[in-house]
């Protein structure tokens, strides 16, 4: 946690709790609600930025010490693991016996599985496995009040009672502490092959997102990087990309699948390479790098995908031109992008911030992360959903009090 | 708390009529012909596709629009009366269940398809457009759309969205929820709310997620967007038999132990086979067990995963294996299983269909669990199930005439649903909860889940308008402080028992 964290220096004075079973999380939770107390989860701390800091917390629960997987079923392709669990180590575990969780979000050897269904985090899978929404099956809650509830179950398909996990994905520790999650999970692809398009205009990536449907390709991961263009002053937008189609899977789906992108973009013109094993690390490495390295400032887009030339030219382009050492990962497939810089003058970012609003006005642009003075120029989450009345009687039933990260969430909730 | 009533057709609560004053408002808002309150027509809405309960609506109202929805939707909260919304009526657990004194919503003149983007993967429709004609309207150019219940010529959008509706498809392409992306929607205080859209992870809380499923308890949906699929380049069918389910359930975990990932695995045992025969003429055998499975994708993976799965077919004991020599013989297959439930009245006067998931790896336990208290009923069960996730379908075939069998085939289809849940299963996969399951929620759940769950509904409805005595097992008043139960008013009324 740093001091430039826009706000959260207040977290210091807090009192820490480190529960290390579900009933000492339970316990820490009534002992708040007896005591009136203002408490923030905190998992791996990677998206500790997103949101409005929460008003006046005296306790930070920490669920470090909350890391045991609870049941591991291969052969039913289901995982329940407590919310402390890291990414990474779970990863590993699943690996063994052939599965992955199909969710590639950064940070993976800190960022904690409670944490990533906090934020709705998400990578390049997204793409063919869907979002963290489509993975969860089942969770277990402590309300604000110290109340323990379940909802959805360990099978897959299932639809008794209300879907109460996909309430909690990205609801950002406001609704309730989140003890144990229970996910599907995939088999491991039994290879790779990642075509490359080392330069694309953002016209070209749609059209390269659209034809990748339209030929029937189910690719495992797609993502565009802004092409490392610029002038001697550093990286500026110059409405290039470099865009990274990989397939996965059994190694006759993957060959035909790369060999039929490759013809398509010779008979498109754009230039484009089966690229080898290492090539290939590389690109997804410059991924991982653009997502992962620490930015003073970071935000996420969201349009249609077919608008990503406008998206571009006007949201990536005037935050670029506003951010020193500006990076972008894109997600044409998807029509989301994540954009991260240096703060040089906060007045300037935060006009970026609103033109880029402006330019995408059905879609969003939400800041992960910015110093406080461009912070107090805009408002991290935009404009104030239509929902917002429903929203807050959600929040109303479930935290009345507001104890619960309060004000860090949309519309102050 | 007494078993449900699965089959005994209870003698249809009488309409309440509705106020005049009512009545004259609604005509003023949807016309003449669009509110039924003559006392014989209303029984047309008495119950849904589980025809054992019944009760008659107040008044039936047909809107064509969200503004018509949401101008009834406030003349019932004004005249305090409970909302019930039906689609097409083909849900098998009573989620269209009038309750007495009620405004049926009938979403069936909503049939519209409002705008289709093909390159951004999305389609905007209305509640009362047939599952089907989503994927017909966009064929053409080569898309579709993926959630498939064996109802779908049938069954509407609006009614998929209730109930989170599955089929055969939805092991590798998900259920309803998976390919929703936003709903206009009506809500208890009569306003019009836009939840989700086009465009992914809008900021804020996903109250999408949790009003699909949700039965109709939230609000009244009167607008979807769907996203929608490229079809696949290739898709590979093949049917394999085998001496018993044991073999076809170890079949599926091999399959999926492989890293397969189907796009459906369809398990039948020996009744369910023989009803499919009797009631489609297709030529299967008489063996104890048959596996139908489609794996899509590109075809060169489709081809090299169906060659994988048959190989495991024949390892596993597969007596013989067929493959379609064309797309009619393929659809003929297809058309075997999806007519398995109705085909169970060649078989039998009367059934029960039954909803539970296990987990996969338990199939075979479980299984046999079922067959030993049908020896003990002396009640014959065909099972039918998506043995990719679990799904259970067991179809408790009796007699009505005999006196007791009706009873004891109540009791096993609920104990069914208690194995389900012993094996840390659930009591529905796909059909709901409704009116038929309400009372099997507190066996899967705990009080407090199931008041967390209330916390929600009482955010979204606090004067329980929407469908009540749906999905929670014990009507609920939604307090603003926490505090002893109280009875609802209906229950109280003694309207809402379900002995």
């Amino acid at each position: 946690m740093t001091a430039t964290a826009g706000g959260l220096e207040a977290l210091a004075a807090a009192r820490q709790e480190r529960p290390s079973t579900l009933a000492e999380a339970t316990e820490a939770l009534q002992r708040a609600d007896r005591d009136r107390e203002r408490i923030l989860f905190l998992g791996g701390g990677t998206e500790l930025t997103l949101g409005a800091p929460p008003d006046g917390v005296e306790v930070l629960l920490s669920t470090e010490r909350l890391e045991r997987i609870v049941e591991y079923a291969p052969l039913d392709q289901i995982v329940a693991v407590e919310a402390g669990v890291r990414l990474a180590s779970l990863q590993d575990v699943l690996a063994r016996s052939g599965q992955m969780l199909a969710l590639d979000s950064p940070w993976a050897g800190r960022a904690t599985l409670g944490g990533l269904v906090a934020t709705n985090a998400f990578g390049p899978r997204r793409t063919r496995y869907g979002s963290i929404r489509d993975l969860i099956i089942g969770i277990s809650m402590v309300r604000a009040d110290g109340t323990e509830a379940r909802a959805g179950g360990k099978v897959v398909k299932n639809v008794a009672g209300f879907d109460l996990p996909k309430l909690m994905v990205g609801s950002l520790g406001t609704l309730g502490f989140i003890a144990t999650v229970t996910f599907r999970l995939h088999p491991r692809p039994e290879t790779e092959r990642t075509v490359l398009f080392p330069d694309l205009d953002a016209d070209a990536v749609r059209q390269v997102a659209l034809a990748l449907r339209q030929a029937q390709l189910e690719p495992g991961a797609v993502a565009a990087l802004v092409h490392e263009g610029g002038d001697d002053l550093g990286v500026r937008f110059d409405g290039r990309f470099e865009l990274g189609v990989r397939f996965e899977g059994f190694e006759a789906g993957v060959r035909q699948q790369a060999m039929k992108l490759l013809d398509l973009a010779t008979g498109q013109r754009w230039r484009a390479e089966s690229i080898g094993a290492e090539t290939a690390r590389a690109f997804w490495a410059r991924h991982d790098d653009a997502r992962e390295s620490s930015a003073g400032f970071r935000a996420k887009l969201a349009a249609q995908p077919m608008d990503l030339e406008r998206v571009a030219n006007a949201a990536i382009g005037s935050l670029f031109a506003a951010l020193e050492v500006p990076r972008c990962v894109c997600y044409p497939t998807l029509g989301l992008a994540f954009v991260a810089g240096e703060v040089r003058i906060a007045g300037q970012v935060a006009a970026a911030v609103s033109a880029a609003r402006e330019a995408v006005p059905e879609g969003s642009v939400v800041i992960h992360a910015a110093p406080p003075d461009v912070r107090a120029a805009v408002d991290v989450w935009g404009p104030p959903p239509a929902a917002l009345p429903l929203m807050r009687a959600v929040k109303q039933r479930l935290d009345p009090a507001r104890r619960l990260a309060p004000g860090r969430f949309v519309g102050g909730l | 708390m007494s078993a449900p009533s699965l089959v005994t057709p209870a003698p249809a609560v009488e309409a309440i009529p509705a106020p005049p004053s009512v009545i004259d408002r609604l005509i003023a808002v949807v016309g003449e012909r669009n509110v039924i309150r003559d006392r014989d027509d209303l029984r047309t809405y008495e119950c849904d596709a589980l025809t054992s309960f019944r009760a008659a609506p107040s008044v039936v109202v047909l809107p064509a629009s969200t503004e018509e929805v949401a101008a009834a939707v406030r003349i019932a909260v004004e005249a305090g009366m409970p909302v019930v919304p039906r689609g097409a009526g083909t849900g098998l657990s009573g989620g269209a269940l009038p309750v007495p004194g009620c405004m049926l919503l009938g979403l069936s003149r909503m049939k519209r398809i409002l705008e289709v983007d093909l390159d951004d993967g999305w389609i905007r429709v209305q509640p009362g457009v047939i599952n089907l004609d989503v994927s017909k309207e966009i064929s053409a150019a080569g898309y579709y759309y993926a959630p498939d219940p064996s109802s779908q010529s049938v069954c509407t959008i609006g009614g998929n969205v209730a109930e989170n509706s599955g089929g055969a498809h939805c092991l590798k392409y998900g259920f309803t929820v998976n390919h929703v992306r936003g709903v206009r929607m009506v809500t208890s205080t009569g306003e019009v709310v836009d939840l989700g859209g086009p465009v992914l992870d809008p900021p804020g809380y996903d109250l999408l997620g949790v009003v699909v499923g949700s039965e109709g308890t939230l609000g009244i949906v009167t607008e979807v967007v769907l996203r929608i699929l490229r079809k696949p380049e290739a898709t590979r069918t093949f049917f394999a038999t085998f001496p018993s389910t044991d073999e076809a359930g170890l079949c599926v975990s091999e399959i999926i132990g492989n890293g397969i990932v189907p796009a459906a695995i369809e398990m039948m045992d020996r009744l369910a086979i023989q009803a499919a025969v009797a009631a489609t003429g297709v030529d299967w055998p008489d063996v104890g067990a048959a596996l139908l499975m489609d794996v899509d994708g590109c075809t060169a993976e489709a081809e090299h995963t169906s060659e994988v799965a048959v190989g495991i077919a024949r390892r596993t004991g597969a007596l013989e294996v067929r493959v379609p020599k064309n797309e009619d013989e393929r659809m003929l297959m297809w058309k075997g299983r999806k007519s398995a439930f109705a085909a169970m009245g060649r078989l039998s006067p009367n059934y029960i269909v039954q909803d539970g998931v296990i987990p996969r790896k338990d199939i075979a336990r479980v299984l046999s669990e079922i067959a030993r208290l049908s020896q003990e009923q002396g009640l014959r069960v065909a099972n039918v199930f998506h043995a990719g996730d679990g799904n259970l379908h067991p179809l408790v075939l009796y007699d009505a005439r005999v006196p007791g069998q009706e009873k004891a085939a109540e009791e096993l289809a609920g104990e069914i649903l208690r194995i389900c849940i012993r094996f840390g299963g659930s009591i529905t996969g796909e059909h709901g909860v409704g009116a038929d399951k309400a009372p099997y929620m507190g066996e899967m759940f705990s009080d407090a889940d199931l008041d967390t769950m209330a916390k929600v509904r009482c955010a979204f409805d606090p004067a329980t308008t929407f469908n009540p005595s749906k999905v929670f097992p014990t009507p609920r008043l939604c307090g603003d402080r926490p505090g002893p139960y109280h009875p609802h008013a209906t229950e109280v009324a003694g309207l809402a028992d379900r002995g």
